[in-house]
C-alpha cells in the first residue's frame, strides 16, 4: 500500500518512513504543507499520515483544502496537539483517525490498514475472494486453507486487487498505487506480477480486460 | 498584660481607658483647684473672724455673761474659737476646750496653722490685740473642708460613672460598626474556595483598607499569573517533548525490525540523535524555568570579552567539525554589571543558535566593544537570516523557524530574551550587512 507521510521533523519522518516500509507500506515523505496538499490531490495514495504542525500550510488547512477538493482517501492525523477541541476540529475537518505522538509503529500500521479496509467497504480484517484469504496484518495468503508464499510486490498487487474487488484497475493505477517515488518500475512489472499470481493462485482469479486493465471478483465467474 | 486578640476589644478598651483617664485627670484638676480656692476663702474667713473677735474683745472685755458663747447653727461644732485676756479664757465657743487651741509651749505666734486636736485635724488662726493682752484663736475642722471638696467631686464624677456603661455600650456599637468592613472581608476570605484567585470585591471599602485590599488583589493576580505561566510551561514542555520521543520510539522500532546492518545502524544513530535532542530540550526548559523563578543577583562586573572567549572556546570544536568558521573580535576588557553565569548562558545560546542555523562553511562572528561607557555585543552569521515576521515571532516559547531543517527546540531564544531583560541589556535583530545572515545586537547602556 502506498502511503503519503507529511511530517516536518527530520528524525521522526525518517523513522516513520523506514518503519512503515518495514511493515510493508510504500511511503512517500513530504516535509511541508504545500507539498502535502499537492501530492494528496495528485497521487493515488491508499492513505495519508498527516502531521499538524507543518511549515508553510498547517496540517488542518491541508486537510480542509483536500477534502473541499473532493479527495476522499483516509487521512490519519499524527500530532502532538492533544487538546480535545483540536481533536474534534481535526475529525470534523475530515480526518479519519487522530493519533497522538508518540505512536507505536505497529499500531500506526494497524490503524492505517483498518482505515484502508474500511475505505474500501471491507469491515473484516481478512480479505476473501474465491477461496483466497489475504491477511493484511500478517502479510500472508492462503488458497483453500493452504498457505501460499508470495513476493512483496505480488502480495501488494493482490491486496490492491482484493481491496478493489469487482472494479477494473488500469495498469497505470496499479503502478501508481504500488510504487513510491524513486522506486524503479519496470515497463511490464504489473504483467509479470499478475502472471506469477495466476500461476500460484489459479488462472481464473484475476481477469484481464483487454485495453483497460485487471479485475478480481469476489465470487468465481459462472463458467 | 495579655494583648487583646480582637481589634474590636482593643479599640473598645483603648477608648474606654482614655475616656476614664481624661475624666480622672479632670477630676484631679477640679479637686486641686477647689481645695485651693476653698482653703483661700475659708482661711480668709478664719482670719476675718479672729480679727472681729480681737476688735470686740478690746472693748467689751468683761461685759459678757459668761465665757461660753451660744451655739447658733448646727454646723457650729465644726467651728471653734477662744478668746484669752491676759492668759485667762474669757470667751469660747461651746465645743472649744479650755486650753488654747495652739500649744502655748511653742510660744504664741499669730497666723494660720494646721494642728491635730483630740484626733481631729483643725485649721487654726491665732491673732492678738495690739497690746498683746488679748489672744484669739479661731479654728475649723479640716474634715468639713474635705467634705466640701468631696461633694464637688461627687457632683462631677457621679453622673460620669453612671454614664460609663452607657458610653461603653455606645462605643461598642460604634466600634463594631466601624470595623464591619473588616469582618466582611474576613467572611469573604473564609468563604473563598482555596484555589480561587479572583480579585476580592468589597463594596464601600474604607480608605484605610484600600491598600490592604489592593495588595491582596495584586497578590492574587501575581499568583494567578505565576500559576498560569507554570501551567503553560508544563503543557508546552509535555507537548514539545512528544515529537522527539515519537522520533526516538519510531527509530528504535525501525532498528528492532531492521533486516540489514546498514539500516539498523542508521536507525540506532537516529535514536541517539533523538535522545540528544530531547535532553537538550529538557535542559533548556529547566534553564528557562529557573530563569523565570529567580532573579539572580548581579555580582562583580563581568568582563564580556573574557567571557566570550571562554564560551567560544567551548563551542569551537563542534563548529570546526561542521566546517564553520567561528571568530571573536574585541580589543579591551568590556566590564558590564551582571551575573556571570547567566551571561554565559546567554552567549552560549546566541552562538549556538548562529551555528545551528547556519550551513557548513558559514562564518559566525562575535564582537565585543565598549564606547563612551556603553557596551555592545554582536553575534553575526552568514546563514540564511530571518524575515521580519520570523524576527517578530522569535522568542515566543517553542517558536522555531519551520522548515529550517534544524532540530532546535525553539527555547534558546526565549532564554536569550529573558536573560537580556534581566541583565538590563537591549536586544535587537537585523540582517547583517557584513555577512548577510542574522545579526543579534546586545547593548548595555553607559552606567
Amino acid at each position: 500500500m502506498r502511503i503519503l507521510l507529511a511530517e516536518d521533523d527530520p528524525l521522526l519522518g525518517d523513522g516513520l518512513r523506514a518503519g512503515l516500509r518495514q511493515l510493508g507500506f510504500s511511503v512517500d515523505w513530504v516535509r511541508d504543507g504545500p507539498a502535502a496538499e499537492r501530492e494528496l490531490r495528485a497521487e493515488p495514495y491508499a492513505a495519508a499520515v498527516l502531521d499538524l504542525g507543518l511549515p508553510g500550510l498547517d496540517g488542518m488547512e491541508v486537510l480542509a483544502s483536500v477534502r473541499r477538493a473532493g479527495v476522499s482517501l483516509p487521512v490519519l492525523v499524527l500530532t502532538a496537539r492533544d487538546a480535545i477541541p483540536e481533536r474534534i476540529r481535526g475529525l470534523d475537518l475530515g480526518a479519519d483517525d487522530y493519533v497522538l505522538k508518540p505512536v507505536d509503529l505497529h499500531e500506526l500500521a494497524a490503524r492505517l490498514r483498518a482505515l484502508v479496509r474500511r475505505a474500501h467497504g471491507q469491515p473484516q480484517e481478512l480479505l476473501r475472494a474465491q477461496g483466497v484469504v489475504l491477511d493484511p496484518a500478517g502479510r500472508s495468503v492462503s488458497l483453500d486453507g493452504q498457505p501460499v508464499t508470495l513476493a512483496t510486490r505480488e502480495f501488494d498487487l493482490l491486496q490492491l486487487l482484493m481491496l478493489n474487488a469487482g472494479r477494473v484497475l488500469s495498469r497505470e493505477q496499479l503502478e501508481q498505487q504500488l510504487y513510491a517515488w524513486g522506486q524503479e518500475v519496470e515497463s511490464n512489472a504489473v504483467e509479470v506480477h499478475v502472471h506469477h499470481l495466476r500461476r500460484k493462485l489459479g488462472a481464473g482469479l484475476i481477469q484481464t480486460v483487454r485495453g483497460v486493465g485487471y479485475l478480481l471478483q469476489r465470487e468465481a465467474p459462472k463458467p | 498584660m495579655r494583648r487583646l486578640r480582637s481589634l474590636q476589644a482593643r479599640l473598645l478598651a483603648l477608648t474606654l481607658g482614655l475616656v476614664l483617664g481624661a475624666w480622672l485627670a479632670s477630676a484631679l484638676v477640679v479637686w486641686l483647684d477647689t481645695r485651693h480656692e476653698l482653703d483661700e476663702l475659708l482661711d480668709a474667713h478664719l482670719a476675718q473672724a479672729a480679727a472681729l473677735l480681737v476688735a470686740q474683745q478690746v472693748h467689751e472685755m468683761d461685759d459678757g455673761p459668761g465665757i461660753d458663747a451660744p451655739s447658733l447653727h448646727r454646723y457650729a461644732p465644726k467651728v471653734a474659737f477662744q478668746v484669752f485676756h491676759e492668759g485667762r479664757l474669757v470667751l469660747r465657743s461651746a465645743n472649744a476646750p479650755a486650753a488654747p487651741l495652739l500649744d502655748a509651749a511653742e510660744g504664741f505666734r499669730s497666723g494660720l496653722r494646721s494642728v491635730r486636736i483630740e484626733g481631729q485635724a483643725w485649721r487654726v488662726f491665732a491673732a492678738h490685740g495690739s497690746e498683746r493682752d488679748v489672744q484669739v484663736y479661731v479654728g475649723e475642722q479640716l474634715a468639713s473642708r474635705a467634705s466640701i471638696v468631696w461633694a464637688v467631686l461627687r457632683g462631677m464624677l457621679t453622673p460620669m460613672l453612671l454614664a460609663l456603661p452607657l458610653l461603653a455600650l455606645a462605643l461598642w456599637w460604634a466600634v463594631r460598626r466601624g470595623t464591619q468592613p473588616l469582618r466582611t472581608l474576613g467572611a469573604q476570605l473564609r468563604q473563598r474556595r482555596p484555589d480561587s484567585l479572583l480579585a476580592l470585591q468589597l463594596p464601600d471599602v474604607p480608605a484605610e483598607m484600600r491598600p490592604m485590599l489592593d495588595a491582596l488583589n495584586a497578590l492574587f493576580e501575581r499568583i494567578a499569573a505565576l500559576l498560569e505561566a507554570e501551567r503553560r510551561f508544563t503543557a508546552d514542555a509535555a507537548h514539545e517533548l512528544r515529537t522527539p520521543i515519537a522520533a526516538i520510539r519510531a527509530q528504535a522500532q525501525v532498528a528492532l525490525g531492521a533486516s540489514e546492518d546498514g539500516e539498523r545502524r542508521h536507525a540506532l544513530q537516529a535514536t541517539l540523535q533523538g535522545c540528544d535532542r530531547a535532553s537538550r530540550l529538557v535542559e533548556q526548559m529547566l534553564t528557562l524555568a529557573r530563569l523565570e523563578a529567580e532573579q539572580a543577583p548581579a555580582g562583580a562586573p563581568v568582563d564580556l570579552l573574557a567571557l566570550a572567549r571562554r564560551v567560544l572556546a567551548e563551542l569551537a570544536p563542534a563548529a570546526l567539525q561542521q566546517g564553520q568558521d567561528l571568530a571573536l573580535e574585541g580589543e579591551q576588557p568590556c566590564p558590564v554589571a551582571g551575573n556571570e553565569t547567566l551571561l554565559a548562558v546567554l552567549l552560549r545560546n546566541l552562538v549556538d543558535n548562529a551555528l545551528r542555523y547556519s550551513p557548513a562553511g558559514a562564518r559566525v562572528q562575535v564582537s565585543v566593544s565598549q564606547a563612551a561607557g556603553a557596551t555592545r555585543l554582536l553575534v553575526t552569521d552568514s546563514g540564511p537570516g530571518l524575515d521580519e515576521a520570523q524576527c517578530q515571532r522569535l522568542g515566543e516559547r517553542f517558536f522555531r523557524v519551520l522548515g529550517s531543517g534544524r532540530d532546535g527546540s525553539g527555547l534558546g531564544w526565549s532564554i536569550v530574551r529573558r536573560i537580556a531583560q534581566a541583565q538590563g541589556a537591549r536586544i535587537e535583530l537585523a540582517r547583517s550587512a557584513a555577512l548577510g545572515g542574522l545579526e543579534v545586537r546586545l547593548s548595555w547602556p553607559a552606567v
